[in-house]
Order: structure tokens, then sequence, then C-alpha cells
């Protein structure tokens, strides 16, 4: 509730872009942001941009410099005032954007069902677990709500390119799995699910490389409850683990 | 009697001089490399043997050669009387010794601190005329440096770095002149062909890429969009001394991506122009993609052969483009012969009997984006191919890419970047790529080898029966010209963005190619 109220604050005395400047922001929203945050701003293999809105000049920063230790690159090619005008319409996405998918699912039982599943033999909650699969400290502010539950049941609708698949016929008659970390026309870089990291020289310790075409994360049937709840637990992991990161590669110790 | 010994003597004892005619019998001394190209018909094949697809196996590092300069390092040496020249991107010059890597001399262009550089600090390689080498600068002037000793001697200013100009490119020298070009057309430049006096730095003549209103071609542009509609020269052309003809490829128009506040064809922007090289006029042009809207320069290598067509002994101009056609057109007139796609392209229903594309609905970038293939950089790009006289091949190195585009009105501002939409757009296609060799009067594939990654490299054939080409991943690679096959491959480290060259000195045979900030030099093992 109470955000929403701030929200609408921030909606009334946020200022509104110059009409003629929307088109050239969007311009430049379409092409750089739109692919992760999505069209509207909703989010996607980026963070949701508009249910909490930051100031223009934070915005500017984020985009200029990029978030250290996310996907989140910098771009630093824009002229001030085409910067100016992507943080505005950014703001003005926030402004027109439908609201976010609620959270109705409990955390706590959320935190049992992610026991349950052995979520943790792939996936990593500050130094629990395992780094096979997306690092989740985090997820709940990198990521929204629908784009988790897509994750859970549909992995395969959205694989990012760090997380590909490969499988590696061995010369020894095996086949491997592992995420695809790097490759190039005669060897493959694997991180395999013991955590280990591999590399197949194709004619010597690889017969045949191929790349999946879907997520190595199976797809999750989840009666209903479950699902929501956790949703709801993944939404709770917002420690800001790598604010730390950033500091450092500012400087501040 | 006595001055003329004393003359006889002097000359002796001079260092020996690149001269025309020396770069246009390049075939005769096969040891050197005298021209960005290898030669001016740019068809970089080498009759060198001691290295070949039976013993390349055995080749390995000669020497190593630290720049220390930064950036994407893609010169192609010259190689002229026992002495190597190399440009690092940033305006500097070295003279080396291609048997040890050790150097002579070190030149730095003196570039204004407050210099806005449209196009990075980035070059391609040097001329060389008489005993003085001729250097482009990331902001567009030219400087002769004396071969001796690496000293100045003079400096010109080709274009206006505020105005958006800047210079990557190798210029190349024809008879007594200097031909160089120019970058920026992402910012707004209205191109040109320059050449100088070799002596002196003065222009001799000015051929601008982007007619004025009322000259021939002028009516291809709405109202003045002409003032600043690109048509950049950012990489080298090629020569005929026979038909006495300069063939130079010409850049994008500008805004790239915006179409609309220039409509027309856009001449001569996507084209190649033949030009007298002695008075800068133009004999013919022949336009690729007329009102280009996706970035697809004519910035391509164009390769000079004299091959049988349709049963007929015929010179002509072979030009793989970015916009993913193979074209071949007469040298003599600029005629179309024929062009077909090299590569998977969404663009055009092929092209018309005058190598006009047919075009299809719904191809433009757009405020939501469009998808096209190939992509901003094309299906392949400045990096040189090459041909094999004896097994009649072209070894082409192609992107597979595609790209989403988008369109916005830009406003001009003098020197600042003039693209008509932001950025290209993010994909998760992954670029592939590949080297094709194929039969370029049938583009019947004779044999290919696939890339992880959409390559930056060009390609050197030899008499050795050998291919040298190199990828994205850093590999260094020689191939069996015939069959394709694989026969020696060095991991680099680092990305390669340029095209090898080979020479000989004292009967031993080299291979150089640039990688990362390093020169790498390969022979056989003594």
């Amino acid at each position: 509730m109470l955000n929403s109220i701030l929200f609408a604050a921030l909606l009334l005395f946020s200022p509104q872009p110059p009409a003629e400047d929307v088109p050239k922001g969007q311009a430049a929203y379409r092409s750089n942001c739109a692919f992760c945050h999505g069209l509207t701003g909703l989010g996607g293999r980026g963070p949701n941009l508009v249910s909490h809105p930051k100031p223009e000049d934070e915005v500017k920063r984020i985009v200029k410099q990029g978030v250290p230790g996310t996907t989140m690159p910098s771009f630093g090619g824009f002229e001030e005032d085409e910067l100016t005008a992507l943080a505005q319409f950014v703001q003005h996405l926030a402004g027109s954007a439908p609201k976010d998918q609620k959270v109705t699912g409990d955390a706590a039982k959320g935190r049992q069902v992610y026991a349950k599943l052995g979520c943790a033999n792939c996936h990593q909650i500050g130094a629990q677990g395992s780094t096979y699969g997306p690092e989740l400290t985090r997820i709940g502010s990198a990521r929204p709500v629908h784009y988790l539950e897509e994750s859970i049941t549909t992995p395969s609708n959205d694989v990012p390119p760090e997380y590909e698949g490969v499988t590696v016929a061995t010369a020894d008659g095996r086949k491997v799995q592992g995420v695809r970390i790097n490759a190039d026309p005669f060897t493959v870089q694997v991180r395999l699910q013991n955590e280990k990291l591999r590399t197949f020289v194709i004619g010597k310790d690889a017969k045949e490389v191929t790349r999946n075409t879907t997520s190595l994360m199976p797809p999750y049937k989840l009666p209903k409850a479950d699902l929501d709840n956790l949703a709801a637990y993944l939404t709770t992991l917002r420690s800001d683990a790598t604010s730390g990161q950033a500091k450092q590669a500012e400087g501040i110790k | 009697m006595r001055l003329a010994t004393y003359l006889m003597l002097v000359a002796v004892s001079l260092p020996a001089q690149v001269t025309y005619e020396r770069i246009v019998n390049q075939a005769k001394e096969p040891g050197s490399w005298l021209t960005y190209q290898g030669d001016y018909g740019a068809v970089r094949h080498r009759e060198l043997n001691q290295i070949n697809s039976e013993n390349v196996k055995n080749l390995r590092v000669e020497w190593i050669y630290q720049t220390g300069i930064s950036g994407a390092f893609e010169t192609v040496p010259l190689v002229v009387d026992g002495v190597m020249y190399i440009s690092g991107g940033d305006g500097t010059a070295m003279a080396l010794d291609p048997r040890t890597g050790r150097q002579y001399w070190r030149y730095k262009y003196n570039m204004p601190k407050d210099a806005k550089l449209c196009c990075g600090t980035v070059n391609r390689g040097l001329a060389m005329l008489g005993m003085r080498l001729f250097l482009t600068t990331p902001d567009a002037h030219l400087v002769a440096i004396d071969a001796r000793n690496g000293k100045q001697l003079w400096d010109t200013e080709m274009g206006d770095w505020r105005k958006g100009y800047g210079a990557t490119m190798a210029p190349i020298a024809v008879k007594n002149k200097i031909i160089a070009g120019v970058s920026g057309g992402e910012f707004g430049i209205r191109g040109f062909v320059d050449a100088y006096d070799p002596e002196t730095g003065k222009q001799a003549w000015r051929f601008w890429t982007v007619p004025d209103k009322g000259q021939p071609g002028g009516d291809t542009w709405l109202a003045d969009s002409w003032k600043r509609g690109g048509g950049a020269t950012w990489t080298t052309g090629t020569f005929d001394p026979q038909l006495n003809t300069l063939y130079w490829p010409v850049g994008n128009p500008g805004p790239d991506l915006y179409g609309e506040s220039r409509r027309g064809d856009n001449l001569y922007t996507c084209s190649i122009i033949a030009l007298d090289p002695d008075t800068g006029k133009l004999k013919w042009h022949f336009q690729f993609t007329p009102h280009d809207t996706h970035d697809w320069d004519a910035n391509e290598t164009p390769m000079l052969l004299d091959l049988p067509w349709q049963g007929q002994n015929r010179k002509l101009l072979f030009l793989p483009n970015r916009n993913g056609f193979f074209y071949v057109l007469d040298r003599t007139n600029g005629k179309f012969l024929s062009g077909k796609p090299f590569f998977k392209q969404t663009w055009a229903n092929g092209l018309d009997d005058k190598g006009r594309p047919i075009l299809k609905a719904n191809t433009e970038p757009s405020a939501e984006g469009n998808m096209q293939c190939p992509g901003l950089a094309g299906a392949t790009n400045w990096m040189s191919p090459s041909y094999n006289p004896a097994t009649k091949m072209f070894y082409l190195q192609i992107r597979e890419n595609c790209d989403v585009f988008f369109s916005a009105p830009p406003t001009y501002i003098e020197g600042k970047p003039y693209w008509g939409s932001v950025f290209r757009g993010v994909t998760d296609d992954k670029e592939r790529g590949r080297i094709r060799a194929f039969d370029p009067l049938t583009m019947e594939t004779k044999w290919e080898f696939h890339y992880d990654k959409a390559p930056w490299a060009g390609t050197l054939s030899t008499s050795g029966n050998l291919i040298f080409a190199g990828d994205e991943d850093g590999y260094f690679m020689a191939f069996d010209a015939r069959s394709g096959k694989l026969l020696w491959k060095l991991n680099t480290g680092n990305r390669l963005v340029t095209a090898p060259i080979t020479y000989q000195i004292d009967g031993r045979q080299y291979v150089t190619m640039p990688s990362g900030s390093a020169l790498l030099t390969f022979a056989l093992p003594e």
C-alpha cells in the first residue's frame, strides 16, 4: 500500500518529458533496453524497470556505467541529450505501465519447496548451493515474478547465452552435459554439474559437440500453491550481494 | 666524367626505392610486399612455395614484436628491400628487421589532445613511394615519413575532425601520386577520394563521392541532404595500370538507418567508382545498393582479375558486397555481368539485368525494429579475400549474421554521430562465420571451413598450395588450397582482425600476422 502511494506520488511529481523527445528516447529504449527489460519495461531477462522507478540521474548513471557483477553492460555511446531522453522515456514508461503482477504465495513455504526440490543442487543463494546454474542471491530484484514462474515451469522459453547447454560425446563413448562457457572451432569449455571446469578438444577427447536446444534445467510441473509459494520466496531474494562489488569497482572498500 | 662517376656511386650506395614500375611488376619480386593489398589488383596471391602444403605442419613462430599499442591491430605490413614497415592504430609507424623483428625506428604522429575521433584509433597500413612512407592519421591527416629514419617530412589535413572526418585506411601510391580516403560515414561527413603530391603533400585532385547540386548525380539527393551525405572512402581501392583506372569503393549514405531525409538513390554511396588517377575524373560508376538504409556500404575489396567470361577473356572486377551479393563487373566500362547471393539475405528478390536490387516489401528499419539479413556489419566486410590462379578459386571470409534495424529521424550536429537510430538492436542470434573457396565465375562452392564466430580477418593465397586465414577466436590457420583440409593452426590468443602477408629474404620464406598488440612472424625451422 505504501508502495502504491509512493508510486502515485512519483507519477504526480516526476517531470513529464517534452512530447517531441518521447520518440527519441523510445527509439533508444527499443533498440537497446527492450530485449532484456521488455517493450513496456515490465522486465524479462532483466529487472522490471517500472515497479520501483529510479530517479533520472540514477537511470543515466546505470546506463552509462552498467551494473558490475550483473549482466547489465555499460552503454557508453550515448550523447548527453540522448541519454536524458532515454532516462525520461523510462520514467514515462513507469507512468503508463500496467501494475506489476501481485505476489500471492507464502515465501516461508516457498523456501521449503526450494529445499524439497533440491534447487541448491544447481543454484546458489549467498554462499549456499552450486555454481552450475544461475545464481539466485538477488533474483527477486533482478527478475519480475512472471519471468521467475516461467523459468520454473518452462525454462527452455528463455535460456541466457551464458547458461546454454552443450552435450559432448566423449572419445570413450560417454555423453557429458554441461554449461557451454566458451567455444571455438576446435574446443569447447564446459562447466560440469559437479562444478568442475573442463575443456574438450574435438577429435581428441570429444567425438562430437552438440549445442542443446533446450535448457539444462528440467521443466517443473508443480501444484499451483507450490509454484506460487516458490515464486514468492524467490521474490524475497533481494539481498544486495553485488553492491559490495559495485563499491569495490568504484574504489570504495 | 668525374661527376657521372660520382652520381653512379651515390646511386649504388643509396638504399633502393619503391618506384611505380616496381609496384606494377610486383609479381616479378614475390619476396617483397610493396603495397597494401600486395598487388594493385588485390589478388593477394604469392608465388612463394618454400612453405607448402607438405611442410606447413612444421611452421613455427620465428619472432614476436610487441607494439605496446592497445586497440585493434589492423596493419598490413610492407616489406621492401630488407626492411618491414608497419603502422599502429594511434598514428604510429615502425621500421623492423623482417628476419628478427628488431626495431630500427619508431615514428609517432603528434595528435591534437582535444581531437574527437569519429572512428577510433585504427590503421590498416602504409603506402611507400621512393624512400617515403605515407600514413593516414585518426584525425584525417596524411603524413609523409622518411623511410630511412622515421622523420616526418610533411603533414597535410585531408578533412577536419571537428566536422567528423577521420582516417583509418592504407593509402596507395599510383604513378607520381598518393591516393587516400577518409572515414566518418556515421558522422555526417561528405566523402571524397584525394590525390597528393608525394614531395610536397599538396593536393593534386579531389573527387567528391557525394556530388554537389547541379553536378551529375546531384539530383539523387533530397534538398541539401548531400551536404552531410556520407560516402566515406575508408578502405583502399585497386588500380589497373593498363586501363589507367582506379577502382574505389564508396561507403554508406548518412544518416545510416533513416532514409526519409535523403530520398533518392544517393549517388555515389554504396558504389564502386572508376577514376582517372591523373585527373580524378570519373570514368564510370556502379551502385550496388541504391538508397541504402542498412549501413551496407561498398567498402569491400574490388579484386581485379582477367578471366574468361562466357568463353571470352575479359577484364573483370569482383566485389563480395556487405549486402550479401557477390558482383562481377566488366571493369573497362562498369557493365554489370552477374550478382548472386553468397549468404542468406532477406531484403531482395535478386537483382535485375542492370544489377539493381529488386526490393522485397517491409525490409526498411523501423521504430519497432525490423530483423534483416545480413546484419549491419554485412555478410563480409573490409577483410581481404584472395584468389589462386592455379586452383582458380576465390577465398572469402563470410559473416553469418542478422540484425534488428531501428530507425528514427536524427538531428544533424557537426562532428556528432549521425546514425538515424541510436544503436543496432541486440539479439540472441549467434553470429557465425566460415571461409568459403569457390569458383568466382560460377559461384560453385569448392570447400568451406566453419568458424564459431563471424570473422574479421582476411585471407592470403600462396603457390605452396596454401590459404592462410584467421578467426575471431584467435586461430591463425593454414588450409590446403585445393581440398580445404586444415593443415596447421596456432591459437594466437587474440582475435585476428587483418590479413596475413608473406615474404622471402635470404632464401627463407616468412608469414606475418598481427594479433592483439603483437606482430607474429612464422617460418619453418632452419
